[in-house]
């Protein structure tokens, strides 16, 4: 502790803090440019000047630390005179055309002068212009060089925080700019964070330029709908038309930070698609018509498959008390527990539920400040980029060892300590190989019981053929203390996502008895894939997610909701689609869920959809699966309806609404209302604040939560108890590895699940569809980087660009799984993934139309 | 007469090849230090002979090397500073074009001294010629043991890379120099921490210019006594001077530390040119104050200099005689630094850029009433303000310029054309 | 050597291969006269490093071309002691006898016209750096002379031989 003084106020710090630091905290206003919390100071501005007894010269704050008995002064009229000559020397050469700047209104530069400045500039030589014209270097970043004051906080933020090496400093002196490889930023990540952290109207946002000024704008907080990050932005709009996001200096998980998808992939609730009003099918076609005219035909059509079985599937982007209120709706008004919330895969709920019980509900910056971080089954730098930052910045700065596991290598393997490369689909053969080394290592540190319940379950188990195999990641985690596992969604597509659960299971228990009391959090591609399970969207279990079985919980939920709950655990996704085949599906209701394009075998989900004798939808865009359907009801977008979403922190968040439905479109809950009524029914409460107000009452982790408690970090939501150590779980039936190709998909940084597809901009940055494989694997197969190339499965094929990935491994062919006219899951069989497919050079280069979007900069 | 010691193989013919060096006893002293002192007791003998960094800041070197933590569990790195960009300055370069081992000796003993076992020599790009010598130099050296593992006999180990520089003058201040090292824009770095503790790839790293360097050998061959008899107690030793501009026998000069500026000037450096008068010297290389006329008298070292409110920098001597309007000097010094700052810091970048603007307007006679006043300001904007000691050079020459020239500037303004033309 | 293993060599001096990238540089640009973007790449490519990076270099560093130059490139010193001995005179000569202001190549690209700042060659002032060598104590004759000298090396400038002579991707 040091004892510390400024302009007379005496405090106690921890050392090494900076005089900076120290200020704020006393509330003491310094003005500073290129400061940013979450960067190691720089010190190049010189607006935080401060006098420090017994030195000569003035220091900066913001890199000084403050030593025991300091005496600080940030008031003296030398400070004023300095602060003002600083800004007099950089309004000199700058432009001040602010009046056609869009930074104007909320620029740092001009409220620094107001401030601080001169309050006449004594400069009357000629302003410098070394750019008479902005430079567009990117689809979505354009740059105003004469406005830039050199902050250099874009370019470090670019590299540092985001990892993408981007963004540079080209010349020296007063001819240096901030620019991209030969002027262009192409083929960087899009993500605008530096435009976020330019005090002035430097970089700026092409897509929004000149289209507002900021105090035009309806500014709404809110969380994007994108992955399970959950970040905080704030969405701009005029006349309920959007314009812009933004992220928020200090809240949230991201603080200023957001991801491609989060800045610029917003614009997709103006996509094309809309369903404009209810549609029933007629002769085959779909036909708009009044809600009346739709109830009329729903009530009728329920009516008559009344005695078969009911299903729903519902999206894990919409908010939870939407999610809450449909498994609600199918359970007291359905009569049935055949619920599930992912498109794309069964909710392995058994093997689930131990894990969740240990879920570790606090916010990823606490769960990463620790020894050593484990993260298994994603790319964490395209799923979930914003995590990955934070991951980045514990692993430079916080001294935390990364180590990683997963089929799909990422950017942030770079600062691993430790890399295990998964073979396509072997997470839980590595997984239980890496069990066996961390016992191994551990050895005496084990009690004989253990060992040889381990030594049972292990066996001869080996991983990956990552460089540096499990030993190095095993010795890791041995050696260090703390360690925190983050594990992605390859391990719930994975068609042995059960047992690969059961191995995570199995090194969470080891971890605990060796004491290095592990932290879990899933990284999900889903915004609210947390909430789904948690609002007990799912055939297994009710809210909490609580077992079904258990008659306690349902007894509970039975008295609350005064109905019925069907006792017996309900049909998950795949075995509703067998019960569709079977022909003994009668209404199958869909709400935000495209199984058609997601499902991993679109022969087989189209083929059950055509099976079911009534397939409802309720979407707010017209998707293939809607197109199929018999009776599709518009539903409010995102940013139409309030609600919350809780991300993979265990955060719960305001999803705040920022424009009416458009069209006909209703909320959710008011069509749940509209087709309870149908039959006479209701599903109360119905209103969003009072179901909040029910969630908080009903589940456990949510206790005692209020809405307006959701504050602009929101709130957590807490963590169960975790379950007491039991027994280990057998390891996966030792199987072939096979030699050839293996198609995996997942998502890429420009595209989230298909909404992001209907982001004009997204699509102006994105990449064509791709093919991803290694150099090695496309030497031998004679292919050369942006190939049109053939993938073909024993199912189906697709045409794509060829992407050869310097750090992929042989045998791993990747398809982004975002591209809906690719149709990656015909390629697809159930059970089968990863697929084995063959590539090959298309034969005639094929045209494909309107996609030849490859940005090479203006 | 002064016996030349740090020049004295500089005219010798191929001076620069080992077989020259050796029969002059050179690496003799490298072979007394590894058999007979230990690294401390190195230290402590180039604290004793108060040697004093000849870069620019006058450092004393040896406290600077026991900065050096003594146990590290990162390599520790020697670099020598080889950037001579001070205009005025190129002492440098003629002891590495024509006596390369000498420097090589200094530094084999230093980084033993400290513990280093890798150096670099950052070498302006410009200088080809060093460049070579150099190279060719380290080769002979390598192959003759002096470089290389276990050199003669001992237990030290030691090599040395040439790194050219490829022009910029800030790569000549240390911090920036390890930035430029590790393959970055060269921009200083903040302190602490300090190269001695955190330098090259965040190990502990001295950083000393070539004459520094060479004086170590001699000094371990004559005894620290010697070289602190040499001059002022406190700013001792053999010193070259770069001595350029308006005299007649520009060149390199060995003489002793403190030697007044006139009799370097005038006597040794042959006076002003015919027919006319000195008018001011700069003393140190264009970031030092310029001295007028009247104050020749002064000791070039760095305390009298320091006292007569300039500095010894890189002893580059710059005459300027009558005939040379100062105005015209100080605006083609700022345009100097202005083009060479780094752009890091605000005060230095802009600031930089509109004294060049205003003195420019000056120089061409379009100078206006309150340009003086302004230049006054922005001397006071900048001095004490910049990241590094560029902007503060830039800054202190100028307020000097500004002081004793006064009336040349004011005559400028006022008559609306350069008296000189 | 090839140009990748004279860079792969000199980047063995270094603990870290961004170190080399400014060595790697000096090599490519002695290979192809200047550095053009293609150039910069292949440098990244080589080294493993970003390529931002190179390019952050090449344009910092005054002896680093990303344009290209004459085949002499002459560097006149301007610095103070220059300026003191009259190398303006010089500039003035050699902008009339080449018939290009500085900052200019000739039709021909045979020359180049800088100034650059002091040299570190003041003892010979006025100075100037013509490729790899310093010609010191000059002037108009002695530069005339040098001219001539370095027009001489030159066979038969006709245009079509120097667009053959043209370094590659220039
Ligand atoms: C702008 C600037 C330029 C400098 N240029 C040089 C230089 O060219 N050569 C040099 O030896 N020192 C130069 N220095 C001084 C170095 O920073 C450093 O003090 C010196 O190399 C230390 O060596 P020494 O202790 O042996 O003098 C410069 C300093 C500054 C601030
Ligand atoms: S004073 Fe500032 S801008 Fe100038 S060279 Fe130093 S750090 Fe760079
Ligand atoms: S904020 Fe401290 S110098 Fe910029």
């Amino acid at each position: 502790m040091a004892s510390v003084t400024i302009n007379g106020q005496t405090v106690e710090v921890e050392a090494g803090s900076t005089v900076l630091q120290v200020a704020q905290r006393l509330g003491i206003e310094v003005p500073t440019f290129c400061y940013l919390k979450r960067l190691p100071p720089l010190a190049s501005c010189r607006m935080c000047l401060v006098e420090i007894e017994g030195l000569r010269r003035l220091q900066p704050s913001c890199a000084t630390a403050v030593t025991d008995g300091m005496v600080v002064r940030t008031d003296t009229p030398l400070i004023d005179e300095t602060r003002s000559a600083m800004l007099d020397m950089l309004l000199a050469n700058h432009p001040l055309d602010c009046p056609i700047c869009d930074k104007g209104g909320e620029c740092e530069l001009q409220d620094m002068v107001m401030a601080y400045g001169p309050g006449k500039s004594r400069f009357r030589d000629p302003k410098r212009v070394f750019h008479s014209r902005d430079i567009r270097l990117s689809p979505v970043v354009i740059m105003n060089v004469n406005r830039c004051i050199q902050c250099q906080r874009c370019v470090r933020m670019c590299e540092e925080v985001v990892g993408a090496v981007a963004l540079g400093t080209v010349e020296k002196g007063m001819d240096t700019a901030v620019t991209g490889f030969e002027g262009s930023l192409a083929s960087c990540d899009q993500c605008g964070n530096c435009i976020e952290v330019c005090p002035v109207g430097a970089l700026m946002s092409f897509p929004y330029r000149y289209k507002a000024r900021p105090w035009d704008l309806a500014e709404t907080d809110t969380v994007c709908p994108h992955c399970g990050t959950g970040c905080q932005l704030t969405v701009g709009a005029r006349k309920g038309e959007f314009m812009r996001v933004r992220s928020k200096e200090e809240h949230g998980v991201n603080r200023e930070t957001l991801c491609v998808r989060g800045r610029f992939g917003l614009d997709f609730i103006e996509g094309h698609g809309r369903i404009k009003r209810p549609m029933i099918r007629r002769d085959g076609a779909l036909v708009p018509v009044s809600w009346d005219e739709a109830g009329d035909h729903l009530r009728r059509r329920l009516a008559a498959v009344e005695s078969k079985a009911a299903g729903g599937v519902v999206s894990p982007r919409l908010p939870n008390e939407v999610l809450y209120q449909f498994q609600k709706l199918m359970r007291t008004v359905f009569r049935t527990n055949n619920i599930d919330c992912s498109s794309r895969w069964s909710t392995p709920f058994a093997a689930l539920a131990p894990l969740l019980a240990s879920y570790t509900r606090a916010p990823l910056e606490e769960v990463i400040g620790v020894d050593s971080l484990l993260v298994i089954g994603c790319n964490v730098t395209e799923e979930n980029p914003v995590t990955e930052y934070l991951l980045r910045d514990a692993a430079r700065r916080r001294g935390a060892r990364l180590l990683m596991l997963s089929t799909r290598p990422s950017r942030l393997d770079a600062d691993a300590e430790a890399v295990v490369r998964v073979p396509p689909g072997r997470e839980a053969t590595s997984l239980a190989a890496l069990v066996a080394a961390l016992a191994a290592a551990a050895g005496d540190k084990l009690s004989g019981d253990v060992l040889a319940a381990l030594g049972a379950v292990t066996g001869s188990a080996t991983a990956g053929n990552g460089s540096n195999g499990p030993d190095r990641l095993a010795a890791a985690l041995n050696d260090g203390g703390t360690v925190t596992v983050l594990v992605g969604v390859d391990l719930l597509r994975s068609s042995e996502a059960r047992v690969a659960l059961h191995q995570l299971g199995n090194l969470l228990q080891l971890l605990r008895r060796l004491g290095k009391n592990p932290a879990l959090q899933i990284l999900f591609d889903r915004a609210n894939q947390m909430g789904a399970w948690d609002m007990g969207a799912l055939a297994a279990a009710l809210p909490g997610p609580q077992a079904v079985a258990d008659e306690k919980v349902r007894a509970t939920f039975a008295r609350t909701w005064r109905a019925e709950i069907p006792a017996e655990p309900g049909a998950d996704l795949d075995t509703m689609l067998d019960l569709c085949v079977a022909g003994q599906m009668g209404a199958l209701y869909l709400v935000g869920s495209d199984p058609l394009i997601a499902y991993p075998d679109r022969e087989f989900v189209a083929r059950a959809f055509g099976a079911a004798d009534l397939l409802i939808v309720q979407e707010s865009f017209l998707t293939e699966t809607a197109a199929l359907a018999e009776v599709v009801l518009p539903a409010a977008g995102y940013g139409e309806e309030p609600g919350s979403f809780t991300n993979n922190e265990g955060r719960i968040q305001q999803v705040r609404k920022f424009r009416q439905p458009v069209f006909e479109a209703r909320d959710n809950l008011a069509i749940f209302d509209f087709v309870a009524a149908l039959g006479g029914q209701t599903v109360q409460p119905s209103t969003q604040i009072e179901i909040f107000d029910e969630i908080a009452r009903v589940i456990p982790a949510y206790q005692a939560l209020t809405w307006t408690g959701l504050g602009a970090d929101g709130a957590f939501t807490k963590a169960g108890q975790i379950p007491p150590l039991g027994a280990f779980h057998a390891p996966p039936v030792a199987s072939h590895a096979s030699d050839g190709l293996m198609l995996v998909t997942g998502n890429c940084l420009f595209h989230n699940g298909y909404l992001s597809e209907r982001s004009e901009i997204l699509n102006t940055i994105a990449n064509d569809p791709y093919v991803a494989m290694s150099a090695e694997d496309a030497v031998q197969l004679g292919l050369s980087d942006g190939d049109q190339v053939v993938v073909r499965s024993t199912r189906s094929e697709l045409t794509a660009q060829l992407k050869i990935e310097k750090s992929f491994p042989k045998g791993l062919v990747f398809v982004p799984e975002n591209y809906r006219s690719l149709r990656l899951n015909s390629l697809l069989r159930r059970g089968e993934y990863p697929c084995p497919v063959e590539v090959q050079k298309a034969e005639t280069a094929r045209e494909i139309e309107g996609r030849n979007r490859v940005w090479r900069g203006a | 007469m002064f016996e030349p010691v740090l020049l004295k193989n500089v005219n010798v013919p191929e001076g620069h090849l080992l077989s020259s060096y050796e029969a002059g006893g050179g690496y003799r002293a490298l072979g007394k230090a590894l058999r007979e002192n230990t690294p401390d007791e190195i230290i402590e003998l180039i604290k004793r002979s108060n040697l004093r960094g000849r870069g620019g800041a006058g450092f004393p070197t040896g406290m600077k090397w026991s900065f050096v933590p003594k146990r590290a569990d990162k390599p520790k790195y020697l670099c020598c500073n080889a950037d001579e960009g001070e205009p005025g300055t190129f002492k440098d370069r003629i002891i590495m074009e024509r006596d390369p081992h000498q420097l090589i000796e200094g530094m084999a003993i230093s980084a033993y001294a400290i513990g280093a076992e890798v150096a670099y020599v950052y070498v302006r790009g410009e200088y080809v010629l060093a460049i070579r010598r150099l190279e060719q130099a380290i080769e002979e050296a390598k192959a003759k043991g002096y470089l290389g593992a276990r050199i003669l006999g001992s237990d030290f180990n030691f090599v040395v890379h040439v790194h050219c520089g490829a022009g910029a003058y800030i790569c000549g201040e240390e911090t920036a120099m390890l930035d430029s090292l590790e393959g970055k824009r060269a921009q200083p770095r903040l302190k602490p921490p300090f190269p001695a503790v955190a330098g090259l790839y965040a190990s502990p790293t001295v950083i000393n210019n070539v004459e520094t360097l060479v004086c170590v050998p001699h000094i371990v061959a004559r005894g620290a006594d010697w070289f602190r008899g040499i001059g002022p107690e406190k700013s001792p030793g053999p010193k070259l001077y770069c001595v350029s501009g308006q005299v007649r026998k520009p060149g390199l000069y060995e003489l002793p530390m403190g030697i007044p500026l006139r009799e370097l000037v005038e006597d040794h450096a042959g006076g002003p040119l015919p027919e006319r008068k000195i008018k001011a010297v700069i003393p140190g290389g264009v970031s030092a104050p310029v001295i007028p006329e009247q104050g020749l008298d002064v000791g070039m070292d760095f305390d009298s200099l320091a006292a007569a409110g300039t500095m010894l920098g890189s002893a580059g001597v710059i005459v300027v005689d009558d005939t040379t309007c100062m105005v015209k000097v100080a605006t083609r010094i700022i345009e100097f630094f202005h083009h060479e700052s780094c752009g890091k810091c605000t005060p230095c970048r802009e600031g930089l850029n509109w004294v060049v603007k205003v003195l420019r307007r000056i120089e061409a006679g379009e100078g206006e009433a309150g340009d003086m006043e302004q230049l006054d300001m922005l001397c006071k904007g900048i001095f004490g303000n910049t990241f590094c000691a560029l902007g503060d050079g830039a800054a202190m020459g100028l307020r000097a310029a500004l002081a004793h020239f006064r009336e040349e500037f004011v005559a400028h303004i006022e008559e609306r054309r350069c008296p000189f033309h | 050597m090839t140009m990748r293993e004279k860079i792969e060599q000199a980047a063995g001096r270094y603990p870290d291969q961004r170190s080399a990238i400014m060595p790697a540089l000096l090599i490519a640009q002695r290979e192809h006269g200047h550095l053009p973007g293609a150039v910069l790449e292949e440098v990244a490519e080589i080294l493993g490093v970003e390529r931002i990076w190179v390019y952050e270099l090449a344009t910092f560093y005054t002896l680093f071309h990303t344009e290209p130059v004459g085949k002499f490139h002459l560097q006149l010193c301007d610095n103070v002691s220059c300026m003191l001995r009259r190398s303006e005179d010089l500039l003035t000569h050699l902008e009339e006898v080449l018939g290009i202001k500085k900052g200019g190549t000739t039709p021909d690209g045979l020359f180049t016209l800088s100034t650059v700042e002091c040299l570190g060659a003041c003892e010979m002032a006025p100075v100037m750096q013509v490729g790899d060598d310093y010609h010191g104590t000059l002037d108009i004759e002695r530069i005339d002379a040098l001219i001539a000298r370095l027009r001489a090396t030159v066979p038969d400038t006709t245009g079509a031989d120097l667009a053959a002579a043209e370094p590659p991707g220039g």
